[in-house]
């Protein structure tokens, strides 16, 4: 199959966007690696504190003019933006795959949604209205005004280069606050295009900054006086301990969706063909790379054959994953996103052998890679079995692609160690029995649970949840939610003598 | 090799279109008497192809499976193109029955395949489909006038 076009063609040092204007920066500048063919496709600033305190600057002083555009008016901008994303689709999408690694599919999925945001906030002038109670003494009315804040700092992860900054931005300069957006520093080139994008769409400068950087900008972030509040998406250590802690400390409304173990639960009455099929994609897409990823899957039941017999087919199936570079149509995985996630990786499936753990498939050997690349970052899908929820493999976010399989007796202790666990971003059973069903998504402490679903990813007019350890804060990123956490209610309260 | 991922089951459709409207060009060229018909013909792959990419574009997304989307081995489905020399007319509509049949086929089981997976998809292949039904009474029409 031949390779789709690479839309980078020359490797360019990327520029901070700020107040309206590419700005060179003046931090390090390393390089950014295309995983599949480990070569460099761009470079990317550390931007420095002076630089990210001219971006908050040039956002607080947009602020009041964008405030006053009305929603109408604001919400046409997004509009702009949103053709202008449709017609640049595909060389987004290409783009994700040239810097992250993932399918060509897996990327238009990204794609479509991250424009869905963009498309739920055109809808702002209904969205963002308030409400309104009449005499509620004699003679005196009250209501409620959603109002925005100010200046909003968004950072992104390396998983979701394009949609997870998109999960925020949209919502935040919708409702009339300006953002500093700060994209993973590995996968910077699809947050710089749509910035593009979104300078090609008239926004008014300032409204919508990018600041490549590090750990210099999360903690100006966190420190800046003028940043109202954040939303991130990253591991849980870095969410709890330094996002949430620090914007507590600082007095920042907070939004820190963090980590994941994703227990999928599979029940005997499944579908079969079809819970394969799902546990594939939920598994192995995005390389496992996502934090909805299905990491356990629990097979229910004492039946020694259908488990036998179940166990086989997902190996066998598991087995005919094609690897190679994203932009070949005919690839079903890719690469890890760089080498030091793959030594951990590794460094999980070692742990699960000596642990006691039955390997049944090792992603380390023997990987057959479509095409002519390096095996640098390519790894091969892993499956253990008899895995306890006490082993690393069983208990620890691995964020690659291994499937750990434990098997109980019943659903209730399913059940059980799933909410043992100290996560809750996206847990699932499959079953065709109504009852199982409805006992799993009432029962289980998780903040999106699917139902004959591999990958519960809410649609942008639904909040993207999590519980426990999987998130810190109060409201969440996307649809209603992201439109309450970027506005605080004005109370009015009237009478006229 | 056999196709599984949505990607290339939309690719591959979008070849079979091509391909068969360069088949109907070459025939308007060779035939003047139906060569407007023709023509449309390759007009409409061309519409179809834009539809076809208009509903995956809609609906990819990591809710689907999108990496085992199709079964569909491209042998099932190589398209005889090349008109033979000295081939009469009969001859070659004959051949564009063929062509829209294995279309048809193609259409049919990628719609079938898929789905489970995908509602706009499966849909805008079964409407082609139907178009192509329509196309193969047309083409035997030329041949009774």
């Amino acid at each position: 199959m031949a390779l789709l076009e690479e839309p980078i063609k020359e490797v360019r040092t990327i520029k901070n966007y700020i107040d309206g204007e590419w700005v060179e920066s003046k931090g390090e500048i390393i390089d950014v690696v295309n995983p599949a063919t480990y070569q460099t496709i761009a470079k990317v600033p550390i931007s420095t504190k002076e630089e990210l305190d001219a971006a908050v600057e040039a956002a607080k002083a947009a602020f009041p003019d964008w405030r006053r555009t009305t929603p109408l008016a604001r919400s046409r901008y997004l509009f702009r933006l949103k053709e202008l994303l449709e017609e640049s689709f595909e060389e987004v999408s290409r783009i994700q795959t040239q810097e992250h690694g993932k399918t060509i599919d897996e990327s238009r999925g990204e794609t479509r949604r991250g424009i869905e945001n963009v498309e739920v906030a055109c809808g702002i002038p209904t969205l963002m209205q308030g409400y309104y109670s009449e005499d509620i003494a004699s003679g005196i009315d009250e209501w409620v005004i959603p109002t925005p804040l100010g200046v909003f700092g968004i950072i992104g992860p390396f998983n979701f280069p394009f949609m997870i900054p998109l999960w925020s931005a949209p919502y935040a300069v919708a409702t009339g606050n300006c953002v500093v957006i700060k994209p993973s520093s590995e996968v910077p080139n699809s947050q710089t295009r749509l910035a593009e994008l979104v300078e090609e769409a008239g926004f008014p400068p300032g409204v919508w900054n990018i600041v490549h950087g590090g750990r210099t900008v999360v903690n100006g972030m966190l420190e800046h006086p003028s940043i109202v509040g954040i939303t991130f998406v990253g591991s849980t250590p870095t969410g709890r301990d330094v996002i949430y802690k620090r914007c507590g400390d600082t007095g920042k409304r907070v939004i820190a969706q963090c980590g994941a173990k994703n227990f999928m639960v599979i029940m005997p009455d499944c579908d079969v063909d079809r819970t394969i099929a799902a546990m594939m994609t939920s598994f192995f897409g995005n390389t496992g790379q996502r934090c909805l990823s299905a990491a356990n899957a629990v097979i229910v039941g004492e039946d020694d054959a259908f488990y036998k017999s179940f166990v086989d087919r997902v190996v066998e199936q598991t087995s005919s994953i094609r690897i190679g570079y994203g932009l070949d149509e005919s690839v079903q995985m890719g690469p890890v996103r760089d080498t030091e996630k793959k030594d951990r990786i590794m460094a999980y499936i070692e742990s699960g052998i000596k642990q006691g753990a039955k390997l049944r498939l090792d992603g380390r050997k023997n990987i057959k890679i479509a095409g002519d690349y390096p095996e640098t970052c390519f790894l091969g899908p892993t499956i253990f079995e008899d895995v306890k929820p006490d082993m690393k493999i069983g208990s620890e976010e691995i964020f690659g692609p291994v499937m750990s399989i434990m098997r109980v007796k019943d659903l209730n202790e399913a059940i059980e160690i799933t909410n043992a666990d100290p996560f809750g971003n996206g847990d699932s059973i499959f079953t065709t029995d109504g009852k199982s069903a409805r006992e799993f998504q009432y029962s289980v402490t998780s903040g999106n649970v699917g139902i004959n679903i591999g990958i519960t990813a809410p649609m942008a007019f639904f909040p993207f949840s999590g519980m426990k350890d999987s998130f810190y804060g109060v409201l969440h990123t996307q649809g209603r939610e992201a439109v309450r956490f970027f506005t605080e209610s004005k109370v009015i309260i009237q009478r006229w003598f | 090799m056999i196709l599984h991922t949505a990607s290339e089951g939309i690719t591959f459709a979008k070849k079979l279109e091509n391909d068969s409207a360069d088949f109907y060009e070459n025939l308007a060229q060779r035939n003047t008497q139906d060569a407007e018909a023709f023509l449309s013909f390759a007009r409409d792959n061309k519409k179809n192809i834009t539809q076809i990419e208009r509903v995956y574009y809609g609906v990819i997304t990591d809710a689907i499976e999108g990496c085992f989307a199709f079964n569909i081995d491209p042998d099932d489905y190589t398209l005889k193109t090349a008109v033979q020399d000295g081939a009469n007319y009969a001859d070659v509509l004959d051949q564009a029955v063929e062509i829209e049949r294995k279309i048809i086929k193609f259409y049919s089981d990628a719609a079938e395949q898929s789905k489970p997976l995908m509602a706009d998809v499966p849909r805008a292949f079964m409407m082609v489909a139907r178009k192509r039904e329509n196309r193969i009474e047309k083409l035997g029409s030329f041949l009774k006038s």
